[in-house]
């Protein structure tokens, strides 16, 4: 990765400028999805009535609602033809230390880490991704793959009825609505209090943002990666 | 059980049999037609009808729900279903028979929609519409494709209905299905068949030589959505030559970035994914940075207003901003109509910008393009005439200003050619006034104006098609090129080589 000085604090690039932009539009659509969906959910609220008229009725909301799912969507596409890309194009593993994929590794860190909270031992050296951050990314990915499903056959009764029985629109709305609650905590929850809320990062992590990561959290946050790049560098340099 | 039990059971059992068959007897014959008659002749001449109650007819069923439509048809097919309802117009007799099978055959989409859906005003007393059927209630008007504004005149049944027969109604100027063929003897529309809109026979009902709508004489396709930036326009291909032109186009912005992305960036000269991800990043911090703000306000002074054309010579500027600003300003226009036809098809403004002929769409659009027709004959005169010192004319700049000139010029004779063939009444028309005055002028020759009208529509969008496709190319490549350089110089400070 690439060194980079700014503010004469040596940082390092973490992402880039292509996941920030999903990152981004992952933000903002998921947002403005989970507020336009509950208020169509909770129609029956005064309050809910009030927010929606601002939007500009039922109607609109649930325009919107659509429209921000398929942008979502767009965003998991350009995403999946990133992976295409970087093992393609950049010939790089997709399976290596750096990737999502999940491994036993994991496991360990989980269980090292659940130690550690204990006080006992000492905490997991995590690699790129921590199993946290793993269990973001797929919840998240595999989480849309399913809202998108039931909610298309909402959005499509007529075409999903020809091929399951109408009472698959009702199980699919109730599945909507109760991942949609699961997935609003799962960010709202854990995913911010594990980011933001680290004594060392608090008020707000920005590497998501800026794509880059000051050294100290480096070292601290992801010793594996660091320790591979170290090694990395020590040998171009004996080249 | 003794004997005798059994034997008046048994009894009681044929007496019942013997009760039952009579009663059958009498029911099947009731049943049966020929015997029916029979009885009827004998008990009397007029069978007594079923007694009417006020609420037969005096309700309103649930039209909301199947069982409310059925009820609501049947209540309709009672009288229409039958072979002698009719009305008569003139001497002749117009059949108004429509049986529940025919309509399901015939729109079967409309199978659980009650009649009065559609004729909205027909059960009162007189029994007579009024508005005829209207489709708008559930329909949004659509835009795509051959049905945009230029149909916005055209009533849907004169369209999607099988009736050859079509008349131009007066009253409000327009398209609308007619109750008599082309010899004024009434025709019966009450079969409700569809035609098929993908067929082009069914354009030819209206599009074909002396046609009484006005309508050009030939079948011509669609706006493309490459017309957005001077028409107001639908989300289409339209003719094959658009889409031959957005590819050349989009290719010419292919290889005019990659050519970009062939120098070095930031020392980096091999790796192209180094080099984008290197250039991305800069322009991300750049966003992402108080110099948006400087970048915001060249964007406004330097490109909107062209200041530094302005800093130059006045004379230039004006000259440029006719052709530019004038651009511009159609540009905006036709997406504020496209976007505001997606949210709200049926608002009043937007039906305004839709319709060509409204005052207001018909005079921006013709004054802005006389403006760029401005601009392009003061820089003729200047190049060829005046020919000053400064003024370097290479075969480029010549390209560039008989593309865009003969694209306004064409627009302009297609428009006089389109108020004259549609027949606009004078009150409506003199809005386009440079249109009319060229429909004015044509008046004046005796060609046939209908069957021209077609080549000059292929003829400006063939030009139109060109000047598309030769944006990213020679002399209109400045389109790009310059704001970017404005952008980029802003970015690092002093005028230097691109950073890209």
């Amino acid at each position: 990765m690439m060194k980079t000085n700014q503010n004469s604090k040596e940082t390092y690039q973490r992402f880039h400028v292509l996941h920030r932009i999903l990152h981004i539009v992952i933000i903002f659509n998921f947002t403005l999805l989970a507020i336009t969906g509950f208020l169509l959910h909770f129609s029956g609220f005064g309050w809910a009535r009030f927010l929606v008229s601002i939007m500009g009725g039922a109607a609109a909301a649930g325009w919107l609602h659509r429209f921000c799912a398929i942008f979502l969507y767009c965003g998991i596409l350009v995403h999946l033809s990133w992976l295409f890309y970087y093992k393609f194009a950049l010939k790089k593993k997709l399976s290596g230390p750096d990737s999502m994929l999940p491994k036993k590794k994991d496991i360990k860190d989980l269980y090292q880490n659940l130690r550690y909270v204990f006080n006992k031992g000492t905490p997991p050296l995590f690699d790129r991704f921590s199993y946290l951050q793993k269990f973001d990314y797929w919840s998240e990915l595999l989480g849309m793959q399913s809202m998108g499903i039931t909610g298309l056959m909402m959005w499509f009764p007529e075409f999903f009825t020809r091929i399951f029985p109408g009472y698959f629109i009702n199980i699919a709305g109730y599945f909507h609505f109760y991942e949609a609650v699961l997935a609003v905590m799962y960010i709202g929850v854990v995913h911010m209090s594990d980011t933001h809320l680290h004594p060392d990062i608090f008020p707000m992590e920005k590497s998501i943002f800026t794509g880059k990561i000051e050294k100290e959290r480096f070292m601290e946050d992801h010793p594996g990666e660091w320790e591979r790049q170290q090694m990395i560098r020590t040998n171009q340099t004996d080249q | 059980m003794n004997s005798k039990t059994i034997r008046s059971i048994i009894t009681g059992c044929a007496m019942i049999m013997f009760v039952t068959a009579f009663i059958h007897t009498l029911a099947v014959a009731a049943s049966n037609p020929d015997v029916k008659a029979e009885i009827v002749t004998e008990e009397s001449a007029e069978p007594a009808p079923e007694p009417l109650v006020c609420i037969d007819c005096h309700r309103a069923p649930n039209i909301n729900t199947n069982e409310g439509v059925i009820a609501s048809q049947a209540f309709c097919y009672d009288c229409h279903k039958k072979t002698d309802t009719k009305k008569k117009v003139g001497t002749t007799d117009i059949s108004l028979t429509i049986t529940a099978d025919t309509f399901n055959k015939n729109q079967p989409n409309h199978r659980f929609i009650a009649c009065i859906n559609c004729h909205t005003d027909v059960a009162r007393s007189p029994h007579k519409t009024e508005t005829g059927a209207t489709c708008m209630e559930c329909h949004k008007p659509h835009s795509e494709g051959a049905a945009n504004e230029p149909h916005l005149r055209v009533s849907c049944q004169a369209c999607h209905f099988q009736s050859k027969f079509v008349r131009l109604d007066p009253e409000d100027h327009r398209v609308k299905l007619a109750h008599a063929n082309y010899d004024s003897v009434p025709i019966s529309l009450s079969t409700h068949t569809l035609a098929d809109t993908a067929d082009e026979k069914t354009c030819e009902k209206c599009h074909f030589k002396n046609n009484p709508v006005g309508a050009p004489a030939a079948v011509l396709p669609s706006k493309s959505v490459l017309c957005i930036v001077c028409h107001n326009s639908p989300l289409a291909m339209g003719h094959p030559i658009f889409g031959l032109a957005g590819l050349i186009f989009m290719a010419g912005l292919f290889f005019m970035v990659a050519f970009w992305f062939k120098g070095s960036v930031k020392g980096e000269e091999a790796s192209l994914h180094k080099k984008i991800s290197l250039t991305s990043e800069s322009v991300w911090s750049t966003i992402f940075s108080k110099q948006l703000f400087s970048l915001i306000k060249i964007f406004i002074l330097d490109i909107i207003f062209q200041r530094r054309i302005l800093k130059e010579s006045v004379s230039r500027w004006s000259m440029h901003s006719l052709i530019f600003t004038a651009f511009l300003l159609r540009l905006g226009l036709s997406l504020f109509t496209a976007v505001g036809y997606y949210f709200n098809p049926q608002g009043e403004w937007i039906a305004a910008l839709i319709d060509k002929n409204h005052w207001f769409t018909a005079l921006s659009y013709d004054l802005l393009g006389l403006f760029i027709l401005l601009g392009i004959i003061w820089a003729v005169v200047k190049r060829f005439i005046v020919k000053p010192d400064h003024v370097v004319s290479e075969y480029q700049d010549n390209i560039a200003l008989l593309i865009v000139g003969s694209l306004v010029l064409l627009g302009f004779l297609l428009e006089g050619a389109r108020i004259l063939v549609t027949g606009i009444p004078i009150d409506t028309a003199v809005y386009s006034f440079a249109g009319y005055i060229v429909s004015s002028m044509f008046s004046i020759f005796p060609f046939d104006w209908a069957s021209i009208y077609p080549w000059m529509w292929y003829a400006h969008g063939v030009m139109a098609a060109v000047f598309i496709a030769y944006l990213p190319f020679g002399k209109m490549r400045h389109v790009f090129n310059t704001p970017l350089t404005y952008f980029i110089e802003a970015v690092d400070g002093v005028k230097n080589e691109k950073r890209v």
